[in-house]
């Protein structure tokens, strides 16, 4: 357990450099982009190795306690961002909004306990780990658009004029932002109908409404009328980025926040 | 005189046609508007966090907002030309009206129940508690299935492992078959799944002579889960075809759970059972007997119960196709749509 906790220490303080780097850098009007990427790499390198060993230790992946949940959500939240950072050079700035917003989790995990967790037989599916996947991708999408959401409320809110400056305009990065939340609807769709399968097998329930599942599916109507609200009123720059931000917040709550309601991610895990 | 009226009859109608239909499509249009989709994804999302706040009344507050939903995307796929320029949007907005019929039609005809059987009863078609919707066609007694015992390993901290309960069945066709079902594997008969459950303990098994004569009567009762009510193992029944209030509880004399180990449920080899009946008290071992001015009462052994929950819901596999027709087609809406235009083009 020593060696999976210094590694995550490890992993959190070049995070933490890589996003001063990123946020330095927007403020003084640089791009190093190259070093911010290189630092997240290795981040995502040390943050995975301890992962993987606490997997290997406990038997069971990073599933169940809330130390768990936070360590692989951060490293997920991370992977897709570096993801995106790397594919699509114009969006590397926003990682001035990311990485802060990250750094709010990295302090949340660094107070959870690290104790371990029982896996309770319902939980030993295959469709447990396509769920999770299929949830993980979704949030990591809602992540990068609120990055760009977070470039254009920061724009127009007149803070930091000099950091975006080399970044398309707020139409364009709504687009951009929108591309990605569409990205998200599909993976939260998919991480519904995974979860529903996993749930009738589990719990002879398709559907319970139980906390998770009702939020979730508070979190998918929301997407559909962000979506659906850009398309039909063509609302400014700002309110679809504000709407990402909404979207965000409630995804959040539901994946971070649900779980202090419920003492069980999902009923029945006994 | 005949045809002239009808002709009369006719004229007003002729005249007001082009009217009625401008009505029906101006009332198609509004029905089919996306401001109208808004509100009522802003209702759904109202029923749904008042379904939390009110949980016992789910089905009702979302049927509002559902239907609505459901008229205005038909008449919208009905009017918009978009659905006719894209096919896979099309598919996804069909796919979703199909999963709120089929959501619909499976809350008319679903059943949600619980049973509990003793190791060797079978399964007679009675459930301890059930929902249904109100065409549920009631199809339980075609069912018969027995539960031949169960294995449960439990890890160190009293964490249970996976469970798995043999049973033998005899389908609807009558045909016989046997196997091992648990977490993830339901036995699924004429529709209906049965799936094991946490909930599961020990079971004596008494023969009641009623002191009046009659057929003596075999039956078990189901003493509180175990290990989850560890130290309730004690519970009160009346015998049939008598008045008489009976405490009975399960004193086991041998250490059957240590928290600090992995075990395994079993029976215990000793035990006795300890009866009550008014003032006087008796311990039972396997095989006694107690006579009393109504009856005799056999204690033959311990055995083991098993608790089920059983669903009903013939939907699951067209909701599961038109989940992944929406996903599949929604997948290849935005593909498509996003494939065709940059990004940077926004705007211009």
């Amino acid at each position: 357990m020593t060696h999976e906790l210094q590694l995550l220490w490890a992993a959190l303080g070049v995070y933490v450099l890589a996003g001063t780097l990123a946020v330095t850098a927007a403020v003084l009007g640089r791009r190093p982009e190259r070093s911010v990427l290189a630092l997240i790499v290795l981040g995502l390198a040390l943050h995975g190795l301890s992962l993987g060993l606490r997997w290997v230790r406990v038997g069971h992946g990073p599933f169940l306690t809330m130390f768990e949940i936070l360590a692989s959500n951060v490293w997920s939240l991370l992977l897709v961002f570096a993801v995106a950072y790397w594919r699509i050079r114009v969006l590397r700035p926003s990682a001035a909004v990311v990485m802060p917003i990250l750094f709010l989790m990295m302090g949340w995990l660094l107070m959870t306990h690290p104790g371990e967790g029982h896996l309770p037989p319902t939980y030993d599916t295959t469709w447990l780990y396509i769920h999770v996947g299929f949830g993980k991708i979704f949030l990591g999408a809602v992540l990068v658009a609120v990055g760009l959401a977070g470039v254009i409320l920061l724009r127009w809110g007149g803070l930091a004029p000099r950091a975006f400056t080399a970044l398309p305009g707020d139409v364009q990065l709504e687009e951009l932002a929108y591309r990605f939340l569409a990205l998200a609807l599909v993976f939260e769709t998919l991480m519904l109908v995974s979860g529903a399968i996993w749930a009738q097998d589990a719990w002879g329930r398709y559907w319970a409404w139980d906390p998770l599942e009702t939020w979730a599916f508070v979190t998918w109507l929301t997407l559909v009328f962000a979506i659906h609200l850009r398309i039909t009123l063509k609302p400014k720059p700002v309110l679809g980025a504000s709407l990402v931000l909404a979207v965000f917040g409630l995804a959040f709550l539901t994946f971070f926040g649900v779980p202090f309601l419920s003492t069980a991610p999902h009923q029945g895990a006994v | 005189m005949s045809r002239a009226a009808v002709s009369a009859d006719s004229v007003p109608l002729c005249a007001a046609s082009p009217l009625r239909r401008w009505v029906g499509a101006r009332a198609l249009h509004l029905l089919a508007s996306l401001r109208l989709t808004l509100v009522a994804l802003l209702l759904l999302v109202a029923a749904v966090v008042y379904t939390v706040v009110m949980p016992g009344r789910i089905t009702w507050v979302l049927a509002l907002p559902l239907g609505m939903l459901a008229f205005n995307l038909g008449a919208a796929v009905a009017t918009h030309p978009a659905f006719r320029r894209h096919t896979a949007l099309l598919a996804f907005h069909l796919a979703l009206i199909a999963l709120v019929l089929l959501v619909g039609a499976g809350r008319l005809t679903y059943l949600k129940g619980q049973l509990e059987l003793s190791q060797g009863e079978w399964f007679d078609g009675e459930l301890t508690q059930a929902e249904a919707g109100p065409w549920h066609p009631w199809r339980l007694h075609q069912v018969r299935f027995v539960n031949d015992g169960f294995r449960i390993d439990y890890a160190p901290g009293v964490r249970r492992g996976p469970t798995a309960n043999a049973v033998r069945w005899i389908d609807a066709q009558g045909r016989q078959g046997g196997g091992s079902i648990g977490d993830h594997h339901p036995l699924v008969l004429a529709g209906y799944r049965f799936y094991t459950t946490f909930n599961k303990g020990f079971a004596p098994v008494f023969v009641w002579h009623d002191a009046r004569g009659g057929v003596p009567v075999r039956g078990t009762i189901h003493l509180p889960a175990w290990p989850l009510h560890e130290y309730r193992q004690a519970l009160d029944w009346t015998p049939p075809g008598s008045d008489l209030r009976v405490w009975t509880m399960l004193q086991i004399d041998e250490p059957l759970l240590d928290a600090q180990r992995a075990f395994q449920f079993r029976v215990p080899e000793r035990h006795r059972l300890v009866v009550r009946v008014g003032e006087e008290r008796r311990e039972l071992a396997p095989g006694e007997r107690w006579t009393l001015p109504q009856g005799t009462l056999v204690y033959e052994r311990l055995t083991t119960w098993m608790g089920y929950a059983v669903f009903y819901d013939w939907t699951m596999p067209w909701l599961l196709a038109a989940a992944g027709v929406a996903v599949a087609s929604l997948a290849l809406h935005f593909w498509k749509k996003y494939a065709a235009r940059s990004w940077m083009e926004a705007g211009t």
